[in-house]
């Protein structure tokens, strides 16, 4: 049997979590409890769906700054589609439907273009993605004239509040996401060559990785992932906004760096990004219970994503697998 | 040592350490406000800070940067936390509704400040500046003044962001009362600032340029006036009240530019938020909802226009005055 000592060793994040969980249950009243433990759930989430697509682009040593553009963009397609004031279709379940496949298939194409320019026109994927970023976000207001989307089905804005078994819908949501990343990158080729690729590009194509799909593949996921995570934003508001997930990013990038995955690629778990999320998700949720500003907040959590980045700068490079 | 007995212990070490936490003991008022960014932001959170304190309350305050969902996220932390009662200044008018939404569903009043929610069936009280009537009383005063100069005015209104229904009113307002000189005003230019100082910048200088003989202009925040002055001082349009090249000049708030300019003679008039009563009237609103007694579920401000005749008087009631 592993021991939790063991397991700890192997995947500090873990700890970290549990023991900022215990000092903030110390000394923040109202952070321990049921009511905040829903709460931080909540909040989780999206942020992890979101992370988990960033994760995969992080592991072949790409970044993909363009997801809160994707969010937003999402968020529109979908707001437009699905909204009562648009009216594109009577029955609320096709209207849902069609407003979701819409939204994934955005987020899928714009990360096909981010592949593509990554491989094909060899740019540096901060710089493609931040071009994206920029056009998607532009785009997104341009669309809407810089007004938000409203009147959207009750079946869509309710489904954040309804549960199965006692867990709300986000969370199976959250948990296969979560399932389908873990399958690619353990029990998959494609997730070995994602790991391959992160780890020595030249490497990998020499040993035949298809190092175009690969990358194109990972940018697809993200904007995938980007996507799912707008639709829970979009559903919780009520609202589909051009502006939509604009702040998110520091805290996406964040939770894939703190958890522990190399920024140089090919080093990384699901279970670390998923413990990252969740320390940027106690952050946040504790230092505003402690009344600290949000200027005081951003500042913490940028400082502490700048520790482990460079405490990840002087670890190892090896392949630790999800 | 076995597993469960591992996780056993931690799970005692939590409960220990969670029932440790120190509660407050005093009740608490979260406050949630969109954004900081303009003088207006900063002296109604300090207003409602005050106003909490001055009832017996704690607060705990939190601000969104202009992020809806980060809004949405800090309202359930209060509600989590077990706020009393919940002061929020909005992001928008529909993105309010799931907010209004939970704090209903955890029992919580809530007031809304400076922003009306969009039609819904939530519980709420509103406080919020009559913005058609103050911006219609302070346009007809400059178009009064315009009017006893005895030559017809090109006008320019920078508006604000017409998503924010508090833009559309105040656009209103504007228009209300120029229509009734039409012998004296003629409105040639309307600039779009999106709330935003750079846009208001760009689309002022444009419209001076394009619109040389301008010599009325009204905005729809006083949050603007650095970037129209900016613009005006380009075009040689920035001149005291009485000298010939003198622009009919007046905007809407009340903020420290605002008083400044007012007393350095270059503003004519401003119409004036009344910033104290609002965030009073949103706290009490929080405390008597608590108390279980009835309150309107609208609460105007009927705001005041404060010009050159009547500045010595109404300036101690300006909030811009003493920031």
């Amino acid at each position: 049997m592993v021991s939790i000592k063991y397991y700890l060793s192997q995947n500090s994040i873990v700890g970290v979590c549990i023991l900022y969980y215990v000092l903030m249950a110390l000394v923040v009243p109202g952070f321990f409890g049921a009511n905040n433990t829903w709460n931080l759930v909540y909040n989780f989430i999206p942020l992890l769906i979101l992370a988990i697509g960033q994760t995969f682009v992080i592991l072949t040593a790409g970044i993909d700054l363009s997801i809160t553009s994707i969010v937003a963009v999402a968020s529109v397609v979908g707001g437009y589609l699905m909204s009562a004031d648009s009216g594109l279709f009577s029955s609320p379940l096709i209207t849902v439907l069609v407003g979701i496949t819409g939204m994934v298939l955005a987020g899928a194409i714009i990360g096909l273009i981010n592949g593509i320019a990554v491989t094909r026109l060899r740019m540096p994927a901060f710089m493609v993605t931040l071009t994206s970023l920029m056009f998607f976000s532009g785009l997104a207001i341009w669309l809407t004239q810089s007004k938000s989307i409203y009147n959207l089905p009750t079946l869509l804005v309710d489904a954040p509040y309804k549960t199965l078994l006692g867990l709300p819908y986000p969370v199976y949501l959250a948990g296969l996401v979560y399932l389908v990343s873990y399958l690619i990158l353990n029990k998959t080729l494609v997730g070995e060559w994602i790991y391959a690729v992160g780890t020595n590009v030249k490497t990998s194509w020499l040993s035949g990785v298809n190092i175009t799909s690969t990358i194109v593949f990972v940018y697809i996921i993200s904007g995938v992932c980007a996507s799912l995570g707008a639709m829970i934003y979009t559903a919780r508001l009520e609202t589909g906004s051009p502006v939509m997930g604009q702040n998110v990013l520091l805290d996406v990038i964040g939770a894939v760096i703190i958890g522990g995955t190399s920024l140089f690629g090919g080093k990384g778990k699901l279970q670390w990004t998923a413990a990252g999320a969740l320390l940027m998700t106690m952050l946040d949720n504790s230092l505003n219970l402690l009344g600290m500003s949000f200027f005081l907040i951003m500042i913490v959590k940028g400082a502490i994503i700048l520790l482990t980045a460079l405490f990840n700068q002087y670890q190892p490079k090896s392949l630790v697998h999800a | 040592m076995p597993l469960y007995k591992q996780i056993l212990y931690i799970l005692w070490i939590l409960i220990l350490f969670g029932s440790c936490a120190q509660k407050r003991e005093r009740p608490v008022i979260g406050i949630s406000f969109e954004t900081l960014q303009t003088e207006y932001w900063v002296a109604s959170v300090e207003a409602v800070k005050a106003e909490c304190e001055r009832m017996g309350y704690d607060f705990i305050v939190a601000v969104a940067n202009g992020d809806a969902n980060r809004q949405f996220e800090q309202i359930n932390n209060f509600i989590s936390l077990g706020v009393s009662g919940i002061v929020i200044a909005p992001k928008d008018s529909h993105t309010v509704i799931p907010i209004i939404k939970a704090a209903n569903r955890a029992g919580i009043p809530i007031a809304v400040y400076n922003r009306v929610p969009a039609k819904n069936t939530g519980e709420y009280v509103t406080v919020v500046a009559d913005n058609l009537e103050i911006s219609r009383n302070t346009v007809t005063y400059m178009c009064e003044l315009a009017k006893a100069s005895g030559k017809k005015h090109k006008a320019l209104v920078v508006l604000g962001d017409l998503g924010d229904i508090n833009a559309v009113n105040r656009r209103e307002g504007f228009n209300q009362a120029v229509k009734a000189y039409p012998e004296t005003i003629e409105v040639v230019a309307e600039v779009p600032s999106e709330w935003n100082q750079e846009k208001a910048l760009s689309g002022v200088t444009n419209a001076l340029q394009a619109n040389p003989d301008i010599s009325f202009i009204f905005t729809s925040s006083d949050f603007l006036f650095p970037a129209i002055v900016s613009a005006m001082k380009s075009a040689d349009k920035y001149y005291p009240i009485g000298h010939p090249k003198h622009v009919v000049f007046g905007g809407f708030d009340g903020d420290a530019m605002a008083y400044r300019l007012l007393k350095e003679g270059y503003l004519d008039a401003d119409g004036v938020q009344d910033v104290f009563y609002e965030c009073e009237a949103s706290v009490q609103a929080v405390i008597e909802r608590l108390a279980g007694k009835s309150v309107e579920t609208t609460i105007v401000d009927p705001g005041f226009v404060i010009h050159q005749d009547n500045f010595d008087e109404m300036s101690s009631k300006m909030w811009g005055a003493s920031f």
